[in-house]
């Protein structure tokens, strides 16, 4: 067999990659319709919430405001924020420079997990961690 | 007991994991289930299985251990059949279909690909091409910054030209990154990214592809783009149309308000 290439931006092994790769697991992939499919509920707020931001009056005032800002002499290449980018992309490190509709997604499939996991939680052996409620969401960090 | 199914590969796979933790909490270990010259990579369904974070990583390295040695087709996240012999009996019953599947897709991975804009450089970009919109910020600016509905006015137009520029950037990281693929598939559209596309690979041209991806982010500098693979074919795995992506892409300009 081929040697795989090594994985970009570790979809496989590390959680920051998979927020990139989530609408394919959950929405592409074999369907039989045979099988049943777990509940998704709480997850697909992510599309919709994603799609809010178009094009809303925050929007226009902050475009306004950074072409203010922008200093048309210095051409886009002086913009500091662009070597480092393309620096770091491969590493997908330039998540938090990305932009706040992205993050806002982020935060959304956050929630929907830990709103999934305090539906589904009664009679799983999680409660017991859970029942810590201050420290869940970081200890939902180190345990996933 | 019902049995969640993780994807479907060739009986002769070499490298199935057989006993790797998959879903749930403690994870299930991984079986795998045969009928004829077909295989299912399966585990026991934990009751009450949610999408969390947790069981889709499961799910994903399940697979992506699975692919690393042949081709699996990847299931979909969750999905359950009542027992383990459903599934030998949907294998008997569909092999055919699978058999050709694991042929076009044998040695091709899934490489997706997402491009969204730099946002300072897009705009430098707008205000350069357009003389209205420097026009008007030049304006605002003298004004010390213009009245709410200069802004609004402003922001709209600018507005309108990233939106503009989003549906040609997308076009084009896909135009550049199509020939070193042997298939395409076009994902979601959101306002998180202009371009989110999965590319189908040959293993071997796996270098190629991604030396293509190196040269759109040289030649586009003002985007940003993010390459995740290889993939399972999550993608590629239904057979129709084999190129949907001009009819989607086509599409772009639907959601204006």
């Amino acid at each position: 067999m081929t040697v795989v290439p090594a994985q970009q931006s570790g979809g496989g092994g590390g959680s920051s990659g998979l927020y990139d790769v989530l609408e394919l697991v959950l929405d592409r992939g074999l369907v039989i319709d045979a099988f049943v499919r777990v509940s998704l509920v709480g997850i697909e707020i992510l599309k919709i919430d994603v799609r809010v931001v178009v094009a809303s009056v925050d929007t226009y005032l902050r475009f306004a405001e950074a072409c203010n800002r922008l200093d048309l002499e210095a051409g886009p290449r002086k913009d500091p924020g662009l070597p480092d980018l393309v620096g770091e992309m491969t590493e997908s490190g330039a998540r938090g420079k990305s932009k706040g509709a992205l993050s806002g997604a982020a935060e959304t499939i956050s929630d929907a997990f830990k709103q999934a996991r305090t539906e589904g939680s009664e009679g799983e052996t999680e409660s017991r961690p859970r029942a810590r409620k201050s420290t869940s969401s970081r200890r939902k960090e180190e345990q996933e | 007991m019902s049995t969640y199914v993780y994807g479907i590969a060739a009986g002769s796979h070499p490298g199935l994991p057989e006993g790797m933790g998959g879903v749930g909490d403690p994870p299930r270990p991984v079986r795998i289930l045969r009928a004829g010259d077909l295989a299912a990579v399966v585990s026991e369904a934990p009751d009450g299985l949610r999408p969390k974070r947790k069981e889709l990583l499961a799910h994903q390295n399940v697979l992506s251990e699975a692919g690393a040695a042949g081709c699996v087709l990847p299931m979909r996240f969750g999905s359950v059949a009542p027992d383990d012999d459903s599934i030998t009996g949907v294998l008997a019953e569909r092999a055919e279909h699978y058999q050709e599947r694991l042929r076009a897709l044998d040695n091709r991975v899934e490489y997706n690909v997402k491009a969204n804009h730099v946002e300072e450089a897009v705009l430098h970009q707008v205000m350069a091409e357009s003389p209205d919109i420097r026009g008007l910020a030049e304006a605002n600016r003298q004004a010390g910054g213009g009245s709410y509905d200069d802004k609004i006015r402003l922001g709209e137009m600018v507005a309108a030209a990233v939106k503009a520029k989003e549906a040609d950037d997308g076009a084009a990281v896909q135009r550049a990154l199509e020939s070193a693929a042997d298939d395409m598939s076009v994902g979601p559209e959101s306002t998180g990214w202009l371009a989110n596309v999965s590319f189908l690979v040959d293993r071997d041209e796996a270098e190629s592809f991604l030396a293509a991806v190196e040269q759109v982010r040289k030649d586009m500098p003002h985007l940003e783009v993010r390459v995740n693979g290889p993939l399972p074919p999550y993608s590629f795995v239904e057979p129709g149309p084999a190129e949907p992506a001009r009819t989607v892409a086509s599409g772009t300009d639907t959601g204006a308000g």
